[in-house]
């Protein structure tokens, strides 16, 4: 901006401020872009050199974009959470609209570089700064816990990210999904106890020992062994996993609430399973001749053993 | 038919037939058929030796013979290994009949298992004889029992007529019987078996030769898994309710249909109100009959509303869902409980990634790797590669899929089985080999004590002699005698954990 210029600018002070709020307006009423030829219609009476002092300005004070669009000019007004970036320079700007873009699910600082063609070294000094004015922060993944990933300073993590409910500071809380487990199991078996007991009709009995996953929620509420505050979804993960355990059923009803009830195995014991062999961890290497061989296997030796000692 | 199941063979007969059957046996498991000089040739035995052992394992039904293709006057003989593999199930028959019919019934099986096939009035005497044994005290023990209850086993199909070779027939006898004749029970008269059992060699007008039908047995053994598996998964009355079901299933249905045939819901009820011995489940049969078709297992399911509804059994969907649960049991017992969720995961999603799996399954991610490739190595999970077709370049675009096969991990099961069973047999013949000396004594000493009370001797003379066998040598053989009794019953349910997975194969093979 030359000086010359400033020193028109001053003399039509309060007609320019009119029209720097009308540009603003206009940038706001158009999300995505405006071009000069377009804003000179709107604006008619604003005379083109001053149109362009008063965007050269508002370019200088970060409120508007400026954008080469299939080479047209266009002029975007900058979201008002972008302001905050008002102080840094054009690299922090750039990098700190990239992790924008990336939401609550962050980016990884490969890809930032990519995006942005920033050298590692720059890069590191950018989000350095950036995360020393607390405008982003770096979160570890629990996908792959070398990986960082960036965003906005505000927004909370997303679940993909921190693996939800079950994960305290990136760790798996495997014994607390464990508790859960082992709770839930007991909730639908003394509900399926209590069914086969008191109606004597099946089908009722069957209806009854059905729970949805909201009511095995409340009784884990209202056990209170849960720091966090778990969500109904969670509770339903858990339960799917008692199905997968095979000591659960899953039924959806009309209205899709989803419902569990215990469910006994249809086979009780294995015979295969009761016997060494059945489970032996070098089974493939044993052969009747061999280091490993049934007439001196200790497996075999202890179990036998076992049996004379309780005879 | 693996290396595993030849040894298992091969162990089987040598305990039951000694060691030159063993060899013929073995020989003859390597091949699908061989003639007679081809197996001299290979096993270097003796001719007569052979033929010898080729006529035992025939008597037995272990070995048939057809005309050779190359030479239509030769037999070529080949060797049926699943029955040798019954051997070790022979108890469980013998206790099913007693369940059923009494001892009589066992004792008449036990002579027939033992024999191979053996003529119908030869067992009824051997078996009227060795009950005067055991029964010393009963006198009512006649052959006139024995004989019906062998005509009510055969008439229950548990008992079958051998077929007979062709009257007229050229260098190789061809058997043949006609399937009304099957289970005909011969008209034996009481004169002939008494003049028999005196002594007298001739042999009655109307003898036939007999065997054991095993397919009967097994079932009977399958309706069993059925409905236990019915009384676990809902109550007892629901599991006599199956009973009942499979029951009135057999009037139309041939007994081996992997579906049976509409039942009308009409003979339930009237055959659940013949049995008075249950009146909550005749109380409520729609209900039960609803539970059970509505239930996961799938074991009955509701075809047609006429004449009040009709249900099928479907055999072959419950043999499937059995086998499972005894799958997902050994990979439980195997690999851990974490690990049969991550298995039961991947049976319900059928096709999984792993990142898939650790999440769904809810365990950390490095246990959740580290059962999934254990599973993978032991091959109770296949994995598929998964190549995204437009792009060429870069192992970043490949699916690794995990699945399971379930034939092959029921193979793969059956196989841990036949190691098992074999290993629980050669340990026991260990075990009998390490003590042979104590056995043998002991043996000597409990002859010489009979022959010696028999004699009337002095009391103080037998107590002499029994202590020739120190407390210490006592405590040895009663821990042998456990031991063995212990390995004998794993066999057992060993064998009902083959029985399972090879009907599920059977099933499975015939779509």
């Amino acid at each position: 901006m030359s000086a010359a210029d400033k020193g028109a600018s001053t003399s039509q002070d309060s007609s320019s401020s009119d029209f720097e709020h009308r540009i603003i307006a206009l940038g706001q009423s158009h999300p995505n872009g405006i071009s000069d030829k377009d804003m000179a219609k709107e604006i008619p009476e604003l005379p083109a050199a001053q149109r362009a002092v008063i965007i050269n300005k508002l370019l200088a004070q970060g409120y508007i974009d400026l954008f080469n669009q299939g080479g047209v000019l266009i002029y975007k007004i900058r979201s008002a959470k972008a302001n905050v970036i008002k102080g840094g320079d054009n690299e922090e700007r750039i990098v700190f609209s990239i992790i924008e873009e990336a939401g609550n699910k962050g980016i990884w600082m490969r890809d930032i570089r990519t995006k942005s063609n920033l050298s590692a070294n720059q890069l590191n000094k950018v989000l350095k700064i950036l995360e020393n004015k607390k405008m982003i922060k770096a979160v570890k993944s629990v996908a792959a816990s070398k990986k960082k990933v960036y965003m906005l300073f505000h927004l909370d993590p997303d679940s993909s990210i921190t693996g939800g409910a079950w994960y305290c500071n990136e760790d798996f809380e495997a014994e607390f999904v464990d508790i859960l487990h082992q709770q839930c199991l007991k909730y639908l078996k003394q509900k399926w106890e209590s069914a086969k007991e008191k109606e004597p009709d099946p089908i009722a009995a069957k209806n009854f020992s059905y729970a949805s996953a909201q009511d095995v929620w409340k009784y884990i509420d209202d056990l209170g062994i849960s720091k966090v505050k778990l969500s109904e979804h969670d509770v339903e993960t858990i339960l799917n996993t008692l199905v997968y355990d095979a000591r659960a059923e899953r039924n959806v009803t009309i209205d899709e609430t989803v419902l569990f009830r215990y469910v006994e195995p249809l086979l009780s014991v294995v015979g295969l399973t009761q016997f060494p062999c059945g489970i032996c961890p070098v089974l493939f290497r044993c052969s009747i001749s061999g280091m490993v061989r049934p007439a001196t296997c200790t497996y075999l030796t202890s179990w036998l053993q076992e049996y004379i000692d309780s005879a | 038919m693996s290396v595993d199941c030849g040894i298992l063979c091969s162990k089987i007969i040598l305990e039951h037939f000694g060691g030159v059957v063993k060899t013929v046996a073995h020989d003859l498991f390597k091949v699908s058929s061989k003639t007679l000089s081809n197996i001299v040739a290979t096993t270097k035995l003796q001719r007569s030796q052979v033929i010898e052992c080729l006529r035992i394992l025939v008597r037995y039904g272990l070995v048939t013979y057809k005309v050779s293709l190359q030479n239509p006057k030769i037999p070529e003989y080949s060797l049926s290994y699943e029955k040798v593999l019954l051997f070790p199930r022979y108890v469980r028959y013998m206790l099913l009949v007693k369940t059923l019919y009494g001892d009589e019934a066992e004792l008449l099986i036990e002579e027939l298992l033992r024999s191979g096939s053996e003529k119908a009035s030869s067992i009824i005497v051997r078996a009227t004889t060795r009950l005067k044994e055991i029964k010393k005290e009963e006198k009512n023990v006649s052959l006139n029992i024995v004989r019906d209850k062998l005509i009510l086993l055969m008439n229950k199909q548990f008992v079958m007529r051998c077929p007979e070779p062709l009257p007229g027939c050229k260098e190789i006898p061809q058997l043949i019987i006609k399937q009304e004749d099957l289970f005909m029970s011969p008209s034996l008269s009481l004169k002939e078996l008494t003049q028999m059992e005196e002594g007298h060699p001739e042999v009655p007008a109307n003898d036939v030769t007999l065997r054991v039908n095993f397919d009967r047995f097994h079932q009977e053994f399958r309706d069993n898994i059925m409905i236990s598996a019915i009384k676990r998964r809902i109550d007892d009355n629901a599991g006599e309710l199956m009973r009942v079901i499979l029951q009135q299933m057999y009037i139309r249905t041939e007994a081996w249909e992997p579906i049976s045939n509409p039942i009308p819901v009409v003979e339930i009820r009237n055959a659940v109100h013949k049995v008075k011995t249950n009146p909550r489940l005749a109380q409520h049969l729609d209900q039960y009959l609803k539970v059970l078709d509505e239930d996961s297992s799938n074991f009955i399911t509701k075809v047609a509303d006429s004449g009040g509804g009709q249900y099928v059994v479907n055999i072959r969907e419950a043999f499937i869902q059995l086998s499972w649960a005894a799958v997902e049991n050994i990979v439980e017992e195997r690999f851990g409980s974490k690990a049969a969720r991550v298995f039961r995961l991947i049976k319900s999603k059928h096709f999984i990634e792993q990142e898939q799996i650790q999440q769904y399954a809810l365990i950390p991610a490095k246990e959740a790797k580290l059962i999934t490739y254990r599973l993978l190595e032991e091959c109770f999970i296949q994995i598929q590669e998964l190549r995204k077709s437009m792009s060429s370049a870069g192992p970043n675009k490949t699916f690794f899929l995990f699945h399971i096969d379930i034939d092959q991990v029921v193979k793969k099961c059956l196989e841990i089985c036949y190691k098992a069973l074999t290993n629980s047999m050669v340990r026991r013949q260990h075990e009998r080999d390490e003590h042979k000396r104590l056995i043998e004594k002991q043996q000597r000493i409990e002859s010489l004590t009979a022959n010696l009370r028999e004699q009337g001797a002095p009391a103080d003379q037998i107590d002499e002699l029994e202590e020739l066998l120190t407390p210490l040598e006592n405590e040895a053989l009663e821990r042998v005698r456990i031991m063995i009794a212990r390995l004998g019953e794993a066999e057992l349910r060993v064998d009902d954990n083959m029985f399972l997975l090879q009907l599920y194969l059977m099933y499975s093979n015939c779509k």
